[in-house]
């Protein structure tokens, strides 16, 4: 016999929730494993609405009666549906310059995108193949310009562009794009999502290059570009995305200009447009024409989006694993 | 606990979107292991072996058939509900947790079913006990000093094992302080009457429940004269015990403080064994446990999973591409191929006595050798030569001819006339007890040949005539490739 | 050849480097230095020398115009709302909570097999979407007569209107967190996720064997496994809420104006670029440059904390 001082290990261990009966275990078991699933689909569908019904009464308000919104309607009620719709876009679109805005924006975002895109691949490749004095350290201090916050270089840079006369009451097209564009060729994040790319691509492909006579330069264009097409497709997007959606430089660098309403891209003109009806000599905000405006600067990155989705998801995915 | 598999059969859905057809991993299995059997799943990849053991597991649900734990049909029990040890391919230890904490992992979802005791009241009894020897547990707590310094924590530790105390008990004495005390025995004293305050609390405490303590069984509480039985948490004590015991029984007490990554892929595997088994599985599932060990401690292994295994009693399920080692550890090994079973039973024994061509090419190294051959007149040919005569009434066909390795014999290991089987002797490899002839034939079906001969005799390159062992001859039909007898 | 070949590195890296010399680094030392210049001329470059006087206007310590007995109190106050205290708010409130939030739908998503990839659609789609556009809608929705504010009244009797002139502290800043934590989910919600599912699928196998819950599996494995990303994410919304501001200019676009009771919800970041819009920028720029320096080193010692704290944190 143990003697007391000695703990027991002879223990008859048993399963918690395991029944006598087998197949009640069986029952139970599979009663719980429903009922899991029911809870994380009940959850998940309940927290979708949430995340998503901003989308819906955009759209919804957008289509409605201004009393309606005024009202806080789920679902437009007053009016004739179609009559709403065409009234309070054709309005929207009279006060709202959209096809200004969306040339200003796709302009810059264009230009950025492609000279970002030149500038980024031309730098990745030096960090990732080329070999240099300082490769490392570069590299680290161009990561820690992320950490810092932009609103360092925003204020410096806003003197330099008014010091280099882009800014200002008479400021031109021309230099409105550029004040907008300048800054942010350079993208650090781009950089370094693109780095990582290259450094995947073998080694013995670059020796198999330099074996078969070609240059830095050809190798650079002929075989790292065309593996990286993922990735550069991904800094396309996400740089178009970031144009679409910039507004703090955008809104500082056209806040003097006379003309500045022509200047604004899409998102600076959202935030300062009024879209209003004249009512007894008041002018009253139209929050269903507002709706519209939104409608028509959210709908075309969710357009982007569901056609990108795979680029755009695996490119912002990226950045998070490497920490 | 005896395990059967029923008609036990895995259909992995294809997916016509992207041309995939849906495969049949598993057909048709039926096996019966016996309690307390370590038995090996054997084949190739891609043979359903590891199938077999997920679905033995509940990791995967059987498309049909029914798998049984004793009389329990435990096909739609959930895995957690099936009492199972599995150790992974790569042991799937976590991470972020201390090897303790790892063991620990399964049972923190278990309890204890047993008649009510009174931990309380045994603590007591056992701390009076240890307290009366003293002066050794002076000696235990100075002795454990590490130049020069006590720490509470390797003293305790100490006075645990030496004492089989649990390591909360061992905690509480150290930290009386006998080894600083000037008069310990006045410590003690103090110690001892106040657990006994303690203990007559108890006491109290449990007759106010309407219960009594048993006279016979220290600690056992009666109703009404009468054990209860009720199902309570392991307690922090009895966990810490059965860590321990399970950590012993694979050797691995040292590096319980240690995160799994501080181990080697040895002594992680013996972790993944300890988890398994610290739960008192009813069945142990073993998923290449060796694969993942360079050759020398997988043999070291394989021998210390034989012994845990024989120690335990636990059935076993040990899922292996490795013919050998299967061969050197299991009671017995399933061969299987493309989902289904081809011959089971004692190692030996099947290889011995394969039943297709398949079980005879796939067990032994160096690997059968074989040869097309062909029956004439009841007599065995390959190519001219007459290999042997048949007493059954075989019929004239062609087919494959299997001779194991050792079943060649050379020189004056027969007399002359027995040999019947000419082969070209390429090279003669010395492997110190044995020779390693390296031979080719016109009539090999895999090459190269290697026959293993007695090391005493000398071998010369060039053709050697040899006489054969008939038992280490198997003759296969073409077509089905199963077994004939001659 | 190593020689050639290094030249020709810096080639490859001359654009880059002339870029972010003149639009990073040179902009980075550039508002350093005018942070300590006292009458700093934005045109002319012309100061006065080297003085912390603009650390003192801009923490409510000295007076701009000195004897005019005014100190301004909008970036820091003892005794109300200000930039750095709204922005310390949002930041602690918001942060912990969108975390928990996203960590408990990633969990979710991943446990499930039909739909995971509609779902994950779903979570990620606010993800792409114009902050100040989303922030107009948020704004009409918490109007007087807009549908949650409606729905707010009917379940507690009480406003928490947005719209100008019946709104107040309270209610702006409950709105703007709900608005933060809305916008922050999409982001969190994919990397916890692709951390989960580079998760090795035999961990969540062995903790079934062993008979885990699917709330122990969570806390016990699935968290500690994550801990890298919940790291990262930690850190970089630290830094996305101190700098705030999009997303209080989309929500109060039309509810408060420049001579209304804008410093209630200014943040750090909007102080400093209400310093530099329109006219004012001429004169304000050394305050403006104070403030931001003063928001990099709240950063950098946030960051700093977290790291050191998170060594012992990351299990792995």
């Amino acid at each position: 016999m143990k003697g007391p001082s000695e703990i027991n290990t002879q223990l008859n261990l048993i399963i918690p929730g395991n029944k006598s009966n087998i197949e009640k275990t069986k029952k139970a078991a599979h009663f719980w494993h429903i009922f899991g699933m029911v809870i994380s689909y009940a959850f998940l569908v309940v927290a979708a609405i949430i995340v998503l019904f901003p989308f819906y009464y955009m759209v919804m308000a957008s289509f409605m009666a201004e009393v309606d919104v005024d009202n806080g309607r789920l679902i437009p009620i007053t009016g004739n549906f179609f009559e709403n719709i065409v009234y309070n876009y054709t309005q929207t679109l009279s006060q709202f310059n959209y096809g200004r805005y969306v040339g200003n924006t796709l302009i810059v975002a264009i230009t950025t995108t492609l000279l970002q895109v030149i500038v980024t691949i031309l730098s990745a490749y030096a960090f990732a193949r080329l070999e240099f004095r300082g490769r490392d350290i570069l590299f680290t201090i161009f990561l820690a310009t992320m950490m810092i916050p932009g609103e360092m270089m925003v204020l410096t840079n806003y003197i330099t562009m008014s010091n280099l006369g882009l800014t200002g009451r008479d400021q031109t097209q021309i230099q409105a794009y550029l004040a907008m564009i300048l800054p942010f060729i350079s993208s650090v994040f781009y950089i370094f999502l693109l780095r990582q790319n290259f450094k995947q691509i073998p080694n013995e492909l670059y020796l198999a290059a330099r074996v078969d006579g070609k240059s830095d330069w050809q190798y650079l264009w002929k075989v790292m570009v065309p593996l990286a097409t993922p990735t550069l497709i991904t800094i396309t997007i996400l740089s178009i995305i970031g144009s679409w959606n910039a507004y703090v430089w955008p809104n500082i660098v056209t806040s003097t200009a006379a003309n500045r309403e022509n200047l604004w891209t899409i998102s600076v003109a959202i935030r300062n447009v009024n879209l209003a009806v004249l009512e007894h000599e008041v002018w009253v905000p139209q929050d269903s024409w507002l709706m519209c405006a939104s409608v028509l600067t959210v709908v075309p990155l969710l357009v982007l989006f569901i056609v990108f989705r795979k680029y755009i998801m695996s490119g912002t995915g990226r950045a998070g694993i490497k920490g | 606990m005896e395990i059967r598999l029923d008609g036990l059969t895995k259909i992995f859905p294809g997916d016509p979107k992207n041309d995939i057809e849906p495969t049949t991993a598993v057909d048709n299995l039926c096996i019966t292991i016996p309690d307390g059997h370590l038995i090996g799943l054997l084949g190739p990849s891609g043979c359903g072996k590891s199938t077999t053991l997920y679905m033995i597991a509940g990791l995967h649900e059987p498309t049909s058939g029914d798998v049984y734990f004793g009389d329990e049909n435990v096909t739609s029990l959930p895995p957690e509900k099936r009492g199972i040890g599995l150790v992974f391919q790569n042991y799937a230890l976590y991470p972020h947790m201390t090897i303790y904490k790892n063991i620990q992992f399964p049972l923190t979802s278990l309890k204890v079913e047993e008649e009510e005791k009174s931990y309380e009241y045994l603590r007591e009894i056992v701390i009076q006990n240890v307290l009366k020897d003293y002066k050794e547990l002076i000696d235990i707590i100075l002795n454990s000093s590490i130049k020069g310094r006590i720490s509470k924590k390797k003293a305790s530790q100490e006075i645990a094992l030496r004492k089989h105390l649990s390591i909360y008990v061992a905690k509480f004495i150290f930290e009386l302080g006998l080894h600083t005390a000037s008069d310990p025995k006045a410590v003690v004293d103090e110690a001892i009457k106040n657990s006994q305050q303690k203990q007559a609390k108890i006491v109290e405490k449990i007759s106010a429940k309407g219960a009594t303590l048993s006279e016979e069984e220290p600690g056992l509480l009666l109703y009404n004269g009468e054990p209860h039985l009720c199902v309570r948490k392991i307690s922090k004590d009895e966990m810490d015990a059965l860590i321990r015991q399970a950590a012993a029984l694979v050797q691995i007490e040292k590096y319980l403080d240690r995160k799994p990554s501080e181990l080697s892929g040895g002594q992680q595997q013996r972790v993944a064994i300890a988890r398994a088994l610290v739960k008192r599985p009813r069945v142990l599932l073993l998923d290449e446990p060796l694969s993942n060990l360079d050759a020398r401690l997988r043999i070291q292994t394989r021998e210390e999973i034989r012994r845990i295994q024989k120690e335990t009693g636990i059935t076993t399920v040990f899922v292996t591409h490795d013919q050998e080692e299967a061969m050197s550890i299991c009671d017995e090994i399933v061969v299987m191929k493309d989902g289904e079973m081809m011959q089971a039973g004692h190692p030996q024994e099947i290889y011995r006595d394969p039943n297709c061509f398949f079980v005879a090419k796939f067990l032994g190294t160096p690997p059968i050798n074989t040869f097309k051959g062909y029956f004439k007149n009841k007599s065995l040919y390959i190519g001219e030569e007459k290999i042997l005569t048949s007493k059954e009434d075989i019929e004239d066909q062609e087919v494959y001819v299997g001779i194991r390795p050792e079943g060649f014999l050379m020189a004056d290991q027969a007399p002359e006339k027995d040999k019947v089987l000419t082969l070209n002797c390429e090279q003669v490899v010395t492997q110190g007890r044995d020779l390693t002839l390296v031979c080719s034939s016109e009539y090999e079906l895999n090459t190269p040949l290697k026959l293993i001969i007695d090391s005493d005799i000398e071998a010369k390159e060039g053709p050697i005539k040899f006489a054969l062992r008939k038992n280490k001859v198997f003759v296969f039909d073409k077509d089905t490739e199963e077994r004939i007898n001659f | 050849m190593n020689k050639s070949r290094n030249y020709r590195a810096w080639l490859y890296l001359a654009p880059v480097l002339i870029l972010m010399g003149v639009f990073t680094f040179f902009p980075l030392i550039n508002t350093i230095v005018i942070s300590f210049l006292r009458d700093y001329n934005v045109t002319t470059g012309a100061n006065k020398g080297f003085t912390f006087f603009n650390y003192g206007v801009v923490l409510g310590i000295l007076e701009k115009n000195e004897g005019s007995g005014f100190t301004d109190n909008s970036f820091i106050s003892w005794n109300s709302p200000s930039a750095l205290s709204n922005t310390l708010l949002i930041t602690f409130v918001t942060v912990p909570i969108s975390i928990i939030i996203s960590l408990v739908i990633a969990i979710e998503i991943n446990n499930i097999k039909v739909l995971k990839k509609f779902f994950q659609t779903v979570f990620f789609m606010p993800y792409v979407t114009n902050i100040i556009a989303v922030g107009l809608v948020f704004s009409v929705m918490f109007s007087d007569g807009g549908i949650f504010n409606r729905l707010f009244k009917l379940m507690f009797n009480s406003s928490i209107s947005i719209s100008e002139g019946s709104t107040s502290w309270g209610a702006s800043m409950l709105v703007l967190c709900l608005y933060v934590i809305w916008t922050a989910l999409p982001y969190k919600i994919l990397i916890f996720l692709s951390g989960l599912q580079g998760i090795d699928k035999q961990y969540y196998q062995a903790a079934k064997i062993d008979g885990a819950s699917r709330f122990k599996t969570s806390l016990r494995v699935t968290i500690p496994l994550l801990s890298p990303q919940i790291l990262y994410i930690t850190i970089t919304s630290f830094i996305g809420a101190f700098k705030e501001y999009n997303a209080v200019i989309g929500l109060f676009n039309r509810s408060y104006t420049k001579d209304q009771n804008v410093h209630d919800l200014y943040t750090v970041v909007y102080y400093i670029y209400d310093k530099i819009n329109g006219a004012s920028f001429a004169t304000e720029m050394q305050y403006a440059s104070a403030a931001a320096v003063i928001l990099f080193v709240i950063i950098m010692i946030f960051t700093l904390v977290q790291m050191r704290v998170s060594k012992k944190m990351v299990v792995y």
